[in-house]
């Protein structure tokens, strides 16, 4: 199942499936780490919301949050 | 150019130091440097790059530290200055003969997709892994042989905060400079460099082929927009014909590079970094729950800034009174020392109180500074923005404008430079040229002043003052969000920003960093700020100067001045005598005492003409500055302070305040006749002593009486006065500020529009109050 980023709780595992918007964003998340296939855990929800991805905190705001296409995976 | 044998004799190296933010590349920096640092500005953009100097094996290197940046794919000319320095394509610069990647040995995963980028400089790159002792503590180990195998480049470990691997890292960088021999980049998928080179050949185009990548690769990117300057339509199309050809065989841009890249970057982690089964829950995360809380987290964030405000009034404080202590003496020195005349005047009035008025700041910019490097080098700064974001991008910034806009509080100087820590150029723009509207604490002997005279009247209410003290506060506090929001909508108007910020693990900031950077604030403001500062000053106190000639001819009016004073000097005695008796005769006798003696006739007429001599040099002073050049200027301009309930006196006193606001108050004074007004008297009076006490109730008094006499201030006086504490909340009366602008921005049409438009706003604003408050009297 494919949801934006945003809609994810607290504590929260899933896997990037697609990035969305300007080029520019999503080339600068890809460089942060968050491209197609990456792994992370939600670690504040809201905006902005507070990610772990591979032990590195992101923090980006819900309407840019919700470009990102995730799939919920188990811990 | 230096002769060669010059050269030959001192082969000079020049290496640049290239990381992600938090890879702990300052701290890099300043383990190889040591002392020997300077800031290099660029022109045309606001980055500054610092500088140093070491020796390696003998070999001088000029090493340049590069800010911070995730990739080389640059979005504005700020972040390709970077790009091109590494390219030598600037003059300022030799290209570097050896560029140094530093990376986090706990993220190497991300850390070095940069490092994969450097590789296609054609420059040598040595690697230099930071932070080994966190990588060691989390239980990760790392195999440097064969990551410099994988990689193809040297590999360093290095623990920059204590100096461990400085030495080898530094033979590393002269071998690499030797050796010459440039990495081979990470490569691409065929198809890309075919269309990489149909798009050269279409173009005839002779960009580096690194900087061909990035115009294929970065959509709207920097090079693209430079490029189309260039070569106009036919690359527009051209480009667009590549990137659609690479999107038809499954290589679209720009998921293609971090495709390359990561899947480079991952063969080469895999192999040389082993990580523990499980993965422990570090310290970073722990306080993070508490830290990054809403309530909880505000809660610590609501009072490590009431710590540091606190702080910063309290330290500072004592040490700006020992600073304007020292220039006080001083001046009186030059004064004793030298024979009257201009250059006195100068030295003492403009130059002595213009350094004055520049080094009072330095001890709040150094305390501010403090602050915010011990902030920002544990990683908490990272955790306030994420806290403060919220609020901050109703009025279209992001939570990094939050500590810039606080300080301004106190002063707006500290307040703009704080700004640095921003790195979008719009918001930090935006958080610029609104900072000054907060209401700063040079505004406060401005508003005690009026409120005094004419809003706290005996008998009326006990709460008006300190409601009015409140309202003057919160128009900056309300107006500044406004004018950003409007900025962030027309002027700095742009792609929505894209707020993606990465929260650093903590760390313990080093002491000697933080003295660094609060010296360097220091000096910054000094040397650059500083001078633009005493040169405004010098120009106002010459307006009021000239012309000093007396319409009578004879003494100049500084002349007579001081003549008058040698003889209400020669008279105080005599003044003071006949005083007292005249208080004394009007006191009512005790019962049964005989009557207490009455001024004889002579004696009362005596009096009356002592009083006119000991008045004489204020009333003079008031007359020469009535005549100088602003004060005929201010009387030309009447007509345009009329609308907003103000006399000529007023726009003078105003136009005079442009150095620094609280001028007003004394030059108040010398309009009023009452002669130098000590600022210290409204704004603390607790430390004025009881000549300065007097002198400001004497002008609050000479106001007020002066304002009866006029029709429409006599009737009006509130509204007038609260239509000049208006102006003065909202106008950007400060030379500081605008000097601090201008620095940071590097440019003079920033400060020249931050003046105008608050000026405006400053203006329609005090226009709105006088003639609303006109409407409610009347």
């Amino acid at each position: 199942m494919l949801m934006p980023l945003d809609m994810l709780r607290a504590g929260e595992w899933a896997e990037v499936e697609e990035v969305h918007g300007l080029p520019a964003w999503v080339g600068r998340l890809a460089e942060l780490g968050i491209r197609p296939g990456c792994r992370f855990q939600v670690v504040r929800p809201g905006s902005p919301c507070l990610l772990n991805v591979s032990g590195c905190k992101l923090c980006l705001r819900g309407e840019d949050g919700a470009q990102i296409l995730v799939r919920p995976v188990p811990a | 150019m230096p002769p060669l044998a010059n050269t030959m004799q001192n082969p000079t190296l020049t290496v640049a130091l290239v990381g992600n933010p938090n890879a702990g590349k300052s701290t890099l920096f300043n383990a190889l440097s040591g002392l020997r640092q300077r800031v290099g500005n660029y022109p045309g953009v606001t980055v500054e790059m610092k500088k140093g100097r070491f020796t390696a094996d003998g070999v001088e290197v000029d090493l340049i530290d590069l800010p911070g940046t995730y990739s080389l794919a640059a979005r504005s000319p700020d972040e390709m200055v970077a790009v091109d320095l590494l390219l030598g394509r600037r003059a300022e610069e030799p290209k570097p003969a050896v560029v140094v990647s530093v990376v986090d040995a706990t993220n190497l995963d991300r850390h070095l997709y940069l490092t994969s980028q450097l590789l296609d400089l054609g420059a040598p790159v040595v690697v230099a892994v930071n932070m080994i002792d966190a990588a060691n503590a989390q239980g990760l180990t790392l195999d440097y042989a064969r990551l410099a195998e994988k990689l193809g480049v040297p590999v360093v470990p290095v623990q920059a905060n204590n100096g461990t691997g400085i030495d080898a890292l530094t033979k590393a960088i002269r071998a690499a400079a030797e050796g010459g021999a440039a990495p081979r980049g990470v490569a691409f998928p065929p198809a890309f460099d075919e269309a990489a080179n149909e798009l050269r050949a279409a173009l005839g185009s002779d960009l580096p082929p690194v900087l061909l990548r990035r115009l294929l690769i970065d959509v709207g990117g920097y090079v693209e927009q430079w490029q189309t300057e260039v070569h106009g339509p036919k690359l527009t199309d051209a480009l667009a014909a590549a990137r659609a050809k690479l999107a038809a065989a499954g290589h679209a841009v720009p998921g293609v590079e971090a495709r390359a890249r990561f899947a480079w970057v991952r063969g080469a982690v895999a192999v040389a970094v082993a990580r523990p089964a499980v993965k422990p829950v570090t310290w970073t995360d722990r306080i993070d729950a508490v830290l990054t809380h809403r309530f909880w987290g505000t809660l610590v964030f609501l009072v490590v800034m009431f710590l540091m405000f606190q702080s910063i009034f309290l330290w500072a404080k004592p040490l700006m009174e020992e600073i304007s202590g020292a220039l006080d003496w001083c001046g009186k020195k030059v004064e004793g020392a030298m024979d009257g005349g201009p250059l006195r005047a100068l030295l003492v009035d403009g130059v002595i109180k213009g350094v004055g008025g520049v080094q009072v700041f330095l001890p709040q910019i150094m305390i501010l500074f403090g602050f915010v490097a011990v902030l920002e080098d544990c990683g908490y700064m990272a955790r306030a923005a994420f806290l403060m974001d919220r609020v901050m991008s109703k009025c279209g910034l992001s939570g990094k404008s939050f500590i810039p806009m606080l300080s301004s509080v106190a002063c707006a100087i500290p307040g703009v430079m704080a700004t640095r820590v921003i790195e979008n150029r719009r918001d930090r723009l935006a958080t610029i040229l609104v900072a000054p509207l907060m209401s700063c604490s040079a505004r406060l002997p401005v508003y005690v002043l009026l409120i005094g005279a004419f809003v706290a009247k005996p008998g009326g209410s006990a709460w008006l003052p300190g409601l009015v003290l409140f309202g003057m506060y919160m128009i900056g506090f309300t107006v500044a969000p406004l004018v950003a929001l409007v900025l962030k909508k027309t002027l700095l108007r742009g792609a929505p920003p894209v707020f993606v910020m990465e929260l650093p693990a903590y760390r313990r900031p080093k002491a000697s960093a933080v003295a660094r950077r609060m010296i360097g604030a220091g000096w910054a403001f000094t040397l650059r700020a500083g001078t633009i500062i005493l040169a405004a000053m010098v120009l106002v106190w010459a307006l009021l100067y000239f012309p000093a000639s007396h319409p009578d001819g004879g003494d100049t009016y500084p002349q007579r001045i001081e003549k008058a004073e040698d003889a209400a000097k020669e008279k105080e005695d005599r003044l003071k005598e006949l005083k007292e008796k005249d208080e004394k005769s009007k006191e009512k006798p005790e019962d049964g005492a005989p009557p207490p003696p009455q001024l004889t006739e002579d004696e009362a007429k005596e009096l009356e003409a002592l009083e006119g001599v000991a008045g004489l040099p204020d009333m003079l002073n008031g007359e020469w500055k009535r005549q100088s050049a602003l004060g005929r200027a201010g009387l030309a301009m009447e007509p345009v302070f009329r609308p907003l309930g103000w006399d000529w006196k007023i726009g003078v006193a105003a136009m005079a305040s442009f150095p620094a606001r609280e001028v007003i108050v004394g030059t108040f004074g010398l309009l009023y006749d009452v002669g130098e007004v000590d600022t210290k008297a409204f704004s603390d009076p607790k430390k004025a002593d009881a000549e300065a006490k007097a002198k400001a109730a004497g002008l609050t008094k000479a106001v007020q009486d002066d304002w009866k006499k006029d029709p429409i201030r006599g009737k009006y006086g509130a509204p007038v006065a609260l239509s000049i504490m208006v102006f003065f909340a909202l106008c950007c009366q400060c030379a500081a500020t605008l000097a601090v602008i201008k620095r940071e921005t590097q440019s003079w049409a920033w400060p020249a529009f931050t003046f105008a438009y608050m000026t405006a706003l400053a203006y329609v604003g005090a226009l709105a109050t006088f003639q609303i408050g006109k409407l409610i009297v009347g």
